[in-house]
């Protein structure tokens, strides 16, 4: 019987972990957008959720939540990266010329949209999370004051106004436009992973795939836009 | 020297399970005492070697593939005949070896026949348990067709790719041996030739064909399980790597040779285009079932065939013999063609062609029944030809296939030369003069799962092996031997290719010693080979050396033993004054044409004794007995 | 037709190698493409240089010894078919046509097109097969086998392991050809027993050979001559991590 530590290093058991931790990415994805989507209902919907996420379980609920995201993060990463160098090493020298017949930019680009993505993830934590860039759009709900414990950011008036900045708004976009490249592949290559795939299911996962991928990066693009648009102020 | 076959005595369905009575047993604890060596890793070759360690022998397997999945047993598409009789429909271990007595024109040994036949069920249940995946009906038992011709269906098959699946399965089984390593495996080793000592097969010398090391390997018994040599005739059906020099080499050092003459022609293969061509590829002969087959009544006619009417094609098969037509037997549809051909006749480029139409098989049954029947084939004929056969009539013509001939054996599939085994088509044994469609992978198997793990047992239980070592003066002598053919080949420095040599080879063979031969032919053949080879020895050109992975020289190192060889089967093929089976001799037959079979003087396997390069062999025969099938003539009229 | 070839040139696995440029002419369309290379070789004998070496045996599609890598393509530009099926038919006069080996760290160039495919058999020598002794076997009709799953397992048994799965995956994965294996067998009762175990140790055995992961291109089913569906990838994944968290093997 082999050392789990042996079949936890193999390559299969690393896209598996990868598989996994993506699809628990997928699903905070799909829960973080349903958030944002509060916006049209007004800067009451979005704050009282924020707050509400926050005081959950006494507060508990959202480090416990942070964890999770981070632990996969972390996996999904490390395996995305060990994957990659092992995969360099096994084609060392490459070809004169290359006919794809098969896979898709998407599939191709998966690293790369990867590790925008992860630069994208720490610019938008900075910004929305830990107000260290783009401080001047972070606003409290309160005034600050030593006293106040449970002071809330007002969610929705620093969405409002950052994306207002057409700069911000760009990148944001742009990073979504990305979102939607990786998850267009990343839905149907997890389900390969995971052994879901017999002439039943590939063509439900072949659609659901890109469809998702395209759903959330309109519906995350969808709010600066319409606050740059004036639709949202 | 007399030549004993060994064969048991006693009734014929009891001689085998007699002889494994008699047998003596080697002690399981001895078995890993004992070295083997197993040279190809083909359908007999794997079966032997993996069965042989699975025993406890130590064995040594030999290939000059990159792998041990590549040999050409896996090209064979057809099936492999069972009398497992799961049809019900009168089979029997009797029928299916009656039936491969008189397939084989009455030149095979009974008993040998026979106990192909009771093992031939055993070796279906073997390949199914290693999870072959035969063809099943919606039931789930295993399906059956009938082929070549036969009366009942006993033919197993997976796709059209059985010989590939039960090749895995060997191979598989071999992997299995050598994962566990009770089998050394030695890739890209080429066979270059046999060490006898005191009489005995103790060893062989092969060439590493990456790095060009010549060395030499010992045991105590050697099995040559190296195929056929079709390759003689340049153009075959085999692969291009397939070659005499192993059973050759062996040949040289005092083994005999059964029966070269026996060839066996293919009649459904698709035609030479240009002389550039490398090989030529085998359709499976189930197209004759709906296909028919024609030439043009007129000589040279070079229209289009849609442009000829009716009236002026000829379906000779269908007019020369009513009751089997385009189904006759695979010798006389090969030999039919050329008579065509050489008539003038032919079609397609060179004249060497002639058409296999569907047409009418078309509008009776419509092209999707017949694209379910034939699709691939007629995928892979549009492949090579780029001609649609679905809107113009494929063009086939004969070409060389399988051979009948072989090192010689006894019952114990042990040559003259103690200690050398023979399996599979490097043998000569169960296929007389012509060998029955499905039945090359039954024999590959039987041989190497079911006979040769007894009977080496047999051979090991005398003793008396004592240690050879490979820097006594005999093996050395003999790896120094293959070095110096290997340095002498390649300082010549002329100017000819091996490949020509080889082509003007296949084109003298082809031409006297072909489908037909006659005295003329092979006595002409006779004088021309020895001095294309003394040719061959001056003029030819190996670039590159002998000490890295050289093709030319591969291929050089082969045709040199095909120049000597030709010459045997010449010799064979001239002293069998009649026609049977793959040899038909053209002054040996009927007023119609007919092969005329000469029992009283030529019931017997020719085995020749090497006597020097371009010495005449000398003739051993061993007469063939026949106690349990009547001698008749086969009729297909 | 006259042809411009770039092959690739290189004289030992410590060579570094470069592709050279050949002209050939006269190319007949209905020549193979092994046996343009012939003529080309013919000539280089002819001219005192050394042919170009190239693996090929059986030349009708089954062997699976041929393999190089023809304008990017595994096999060349024909879908289902090995370099041996495929026929000058396809090129047109003055074509230029770039031929490569198959590129992967566990398939060292040996020479020229040549390469080492040893990795493959060490993969099927860790479980691509049934543990059956000669002679154990039970009649072959005892055990019925439904014949979609025999014909699944005959889809997964068509691999002719050429390698070009490999040389096609942009990380060189024998995940095709591992998957293929594991599915015949795992497709039928007989391979069940040591279902498990295979999965295990025919995986990690790739691993150790140096092929890389799998990154759900499909490349290598599209490079297939056999056609074999990267659906044997999935269940190939399916078994492994059953396997793992299983711990049967």
């Amino acid at each position: 019987m082999k050392a789990f530590g042996e079949i936890w290093e193999s390559n299969l058991f690393q896209k598996w972990l990868m598989a996994i931790t993506g699809l628990l990415l997928v699903g905070f994805l799909i829960g973080h957008l349903s958030g944002n989507l509060l916006v049209f209902m007004g800067p009451d919907a979005i704050n009282e959720y924020a707050h509400g996420l926050r005081t959950m379980l006494h507060g508990t609920a959202i480090w416990i939540v942070r964890f999770g995201l981070l632990a996969s993060f972390a996996l999904h990463v490390t395996s995305a990266i060990k994957l990659a160098r092992r995969n360099r090493a096994a084609r060392p020298s490459s070809y004169n010329t290359v006919e794809h017949r098969a896979s898709t930019l998407a599939s191709r680009s998966m690293l790369y949209s990867g590790l925008l993505l992860l630069t994208y993830a720490i610019y938008h934590l900075a910004h929305f999370t830990w107000g260290a860039v783009h401080s001047e759009f972070y606003v409290k709900a309160c005034p600050p004051s030593p006293e106040c414990t449970d002071c809330i950011p007002d969610v929705y008036a620093m969405i409002v106004s950052s994306f207002q900045q057409p700069v911000i708004s760009v990148a944001y976009v742009l990073a979504m436009i990305m979102v939607g490249l990786h998850l267009n592949h990343a839905i149907a290559s997890a389900s390969q992973t995971l052994g879901l795939r017999n002439r039943r299911i590939v063509p439900i996962v072949r659609t659901v795939g890109p469809l998702l991928g395209i759903l959330v990066a309109l519906g995350f693009s969808s709010v600066p836009l319409a606050i740059l648009a004036g639709i949202v102020k | 020297m007399d030549l004993k076959n060994h064969i048991p005595s006693g009734p014929i369905d009891q001689k085998w399970d007699k002889h494994r009575a008699d047998l003596k047993l080697v002690n399981p604890a001895n078995k890993r005492k004992f070295s083997v060596i197993v040279v190809g890793t083909g359908l007999a070759g794997s079966s032997a070697a993996a069965t042989l360690a699975e025993l406890g022998y130590n064995v040594q397997a030999f290939t000059y593939h990159d792998s041990a999945r590549r040999a050409h047993s896996i090209a064979a598409q057809g099936g492999i005949n069972a009398a497992k009789n799961y049809q019900n429909d009168g089979d029997s271990v009797w029928r299916l070896f009656y039936d491969t007595v008189k397939g084989g024109d009455f030149r095979a040994r009974e008993a040998n026949v026979h106990r192909l036949a009771e093992v031939s069920v055993n070796i279906i249940d073997q390949c199914v348990a290693q999870g072959v995946p035969f063809a099943r009906e919606y039931g789930g038992y295993l399906s059956n067709r009938s082929f070549g011709g036969a009366q009942v269906s006993r033919t197993f098959y997976a796709r059209g790719q059985t010989g590939q699946q039960l090749l895995l399965g060997a191979y598989q089984a071999l992997m299995r041996q050598v994962g566990l390593g009770k089998v050394k495996l030695h890739n890209k080793q080429e066979m270059m030739d046999l060490i006898v000592v005191d009489g005995r097969a103790r060893g062989i010398v092969t060439r590493n064909m990456v790095t060009g090391k010549v060395e030499s390997h010992m045991a105590d018994a050697v099995i040559l399980a190296t195929g056929g040599y079709g390759n003689v005739f340049y153009l075959s059906t085999n692969a291009m790597a397939c070659n005499v020099t192993a059973t050759y080499r062996a040949h040289k050092r005092g083994a005999f040779f059964a029966n070269p003459c026996y060839t066996q022609i293919h009649p459904t293969c698709i035609p030479q285009s240009g002389d550039y061509q490398s090989k030529l590829t085998l359709m499976s002969e189930s197209l004759r079932n709906d296909g028919r087959i024609w030439v043009p009544k007129n000589k040279g006619d070079k229209r289009a065939p849609d442009q000829i009417p009716e009236s002026e094609r000829d379906y000779y098969l269908e007019r020369k013999y009513p009751s089997f037509g385009n189904l006759s037997p695979r010798d006389i549809a090969s030999r039919a063609a050329k008579e065509a051909c050489d008539d003038g006749r032919g079609v397609g480029p060179g004249g060497l062609g002639v058409y296999l139409d569907f047409s009418d098989a078309i509008k009776r049954l419509g092209e999707k029944v017949i694209a379910d029947r034939y699709g691939n084939l007629f995928e892979m004929y549009e492949r090579i030809t780029g001609e649609n056969p679905y809107h113009v009539p494929m063009r086939i013509y004969p070409a060389v296939h399988y051979t009948m001939g072989g090192l010689w054996v006894d019952y114990n599939l042990m040559s003259n030369v103690p200690g050398l085994f023979v399996l599979g088509e490097a043998n000569f044994s169960d296929h007389g003069a012509n060998r029955l469609g499905a039945s090359a992978l039954m024999q590959g198997l039987a041989d190497g799962y079911f006979v040769i793990p007894y009977t080496i047992g047999g051979y090991f239980a005398q003793g008396g092996f004592s240690p050879v070592s490979q820097d006594s003066p005999v093996v050395q002598a003999t790896v120094r031997e293959a070095e110096e053919k290997i340095q002498k080949l390649l300082s010549i420095n002329g100017k000819r290719s091996p490949t020509s040599f080889h082509r003007e080879l296949g084109k003298i063979m082809w031409d006297k010693c072909g489908m037909a031969r006659n005295e003329k032919g092979l006595t002409e053949a006779l004088k021309r080979i020895p001095e294309l080879r003394e040719e061959f020895w001056q003029d030819v050109v190996i670039p590159g050396s002998g000490a890295e992975l050289n093709q030319s020289l591969e291929l050089g190192l082969r045709v040199a033993d095909f120049l000597e060889f030709a010459e045997l089967m010449c010799y064979d093929a001239l002293h069998r004054n009649e026609s049977c089976g793959g040899h038909f001799r053209e002054e040996y037959q009927t007023e119609d044409g007919e092969a005329k079979r000469n029992d009283e003087e030529f019931a017997y396997v020719g085995a020749w004794e090497y006597t020097g390069v371009g010495s005449k062999p000398t003739l051993h025969k061993e007469q063939l007995e026949f106690e349990n099938v009547q001698l008749a003539t086969r009729s297909y009229k | 037709m006259n042809l411009r070839l770039h092959i690739w040139r290189q004289s030992g696995p410590q060579d570094t190698g470069m592709l050279k440029t050949y002209d050939v002419a006269n190319v007949s369309e209905h020549m193979s493409f092994l046996e343009m290379l012939d003529v080309l070789n013919e000539d280089l004998i002819a001219k005192g240089e050394l042919p170009v070496a190239f693996d090929h045996d059986c030349r009708e599609g089954i062997c699976g010894t041929c393999g190089m890598v023809i304008n990017g393509r595994p096999h060349g530009p024909l879908a289902r078919t090995t370099a041996c099926q495929l026929h000058m038919r396809t090129f047109k006069d003055g074509d230029e046509i770039y031929i490569e080996p198959w590129r992967a760290r566990a398939f060292p160039v040996v020479r020229d097109l040549v390469v080492d495919r040893g990795s493959f058999d060490r993969i099927i020598q860790k479980g691509g097969f049934v543990s059956v002794n000669t002679g154990n076997a039970q009649d072959g009709n005892t055990l019925p086998i439904p014949k979609l799953d025999a014909d699944r397992a005959m889809d997964a048994a068509a691999c002719i392991g050429c390698g070009a799965c490999v040389a096609a995956c942009p990380n060189a994965s024998a995940m095709l050809f591992t998957a293929a294996k594991i599915g015949h067998l795992g497709s039928v009762p007989q391979g069940q027993a040591e279902r498990s175990t295979r999965a295990m140790n025919m995986v990690l055995q790739m691993d150790a050979e140096g092929f890389g992961a799998c990154t759900n291109h499909y490349e290598c089913e599209a490079a297939c001559p056999k056609g074999i569906s990267a659906d044997f990838i999935a269940q190939m994944n399916k078994d492994f991590v059953s396997s793992a968290f299983g711990g049967r093997d």
